[in-house]
């Protein structure tokens, strides 16, 4: 059965129609959580309000968007509210981007001992690096580069518009390849 | 920035904006044509495909119990 006939069974109140749904992106939203928050109980909580709010507003999704799309928005606004909640440590600014794209940046990869991200050290790189950024910027990187959202689908997801995704995104992409680029170096 | 003339600060301003873009401007050929000749600028453009790839690469598997646990919390869990 296409997703498009599920949704609509859904949307009607068939509960296996529902279950469908939260099946096929259980593990989608749950990866895309813990990229946020990088803790794994955290993620799981996530997950489960994302599809609470999936199943109380599913009556309202209109077919406009793609429905992961539509989960999408539904999973951020659940990661940064409980970013906010949580009291960290303030992330850095990327609000003046000179200093991230500056030549003594460049550097030679081609030799790197890291060739897969099943290495512990690895992990802890990215993790850290990721870490640094602030949820808003996380979330534009994760959904556009790592997700693979179009830049339009982007903007929809965070409720951004289409040129506030692209400044958001280049700045996070050169921030993240400057700490890995600095950590590789050491 | 003109179209024919750009410094490697420029390139890696608009590798980062662009990046999975449509590269078909006058700009953007003249980018190219940049990234062609510089060895500076052609390695940064291709860590920032690594740093992509890496994040891209590092995904979480859900927890065994996170599926039973999540039908059950959906009351969902007579679905199945």
């Amino acid at each position: 059965m296409e997703e498009t006939e599920i949704i609509k069974l859904a949307q009607k109140g068939d509960r296996k129609a529902l279950a469908q749904i939260v099946k096929k992106y259980e593990q989608t939203i749950y990866n895309f959580s813990f990229k946020i928050c990088r803790d794994r109980n955290k993620a799981e909580h996530i997950m489960q309000e994302t599809f609470f709010s999936m199943v109380k507003s599913l009556h309202q999704f209109d077919g406009n968007s793609k429905l992961s799309t539509w989960l999408y928005r539904i999973v951020s606004n659940h990661c940064l509210m409980l970013a906010r909640k949580m009291k960290s440590r303030p992330f850095v600014s990327l609000e003046d981007d000179e200093g991230l794209f500056e030549d003594k940046h460049a550097a030679d990869w081609s030799s790197l001992p890291y060739k897969s991200t099943e290495n512990k050290e690895l992990k802890s790189i990215l993790d850290d690096s990721i870490s640094k950024l602030s949820p808003e910027y996380r979330m534009i990187f994760l959904l556009r580069d790592v997700e693979g959202l179009s830049t339009e689908e982007t903007a929809q997801a965070t409720e951004l518009s289409v040129p506030a995704v692209k400044s958001r995104l280049h700045r996070a992409r050169a921030f993240l390849r400057n700490e890995l680029n600095k950590s590789f170096q050491k | 920035m003109s179209e024919d003339k750009v410094n490697c600060k420029d390139v890696m301003h608009h590798v980062c904006e662009t990046l999975g873009e449509d590269l078909n401007s006058d700009r953007c050929v003249a980018i190219k044509k940049h990234l062609e000749e510089c060895s500076g600028c052609k390695s940064y453009f291709e860590t920032i495909e690594i740093t992509i790839d890496y994040y891209r690469k590092y995904n979480e598997k859900m927890p065994e119990d996170a599926h039973e646990k999540l039908m059950k919390f959906l009351d969902l869990d007579d679905c199945e």
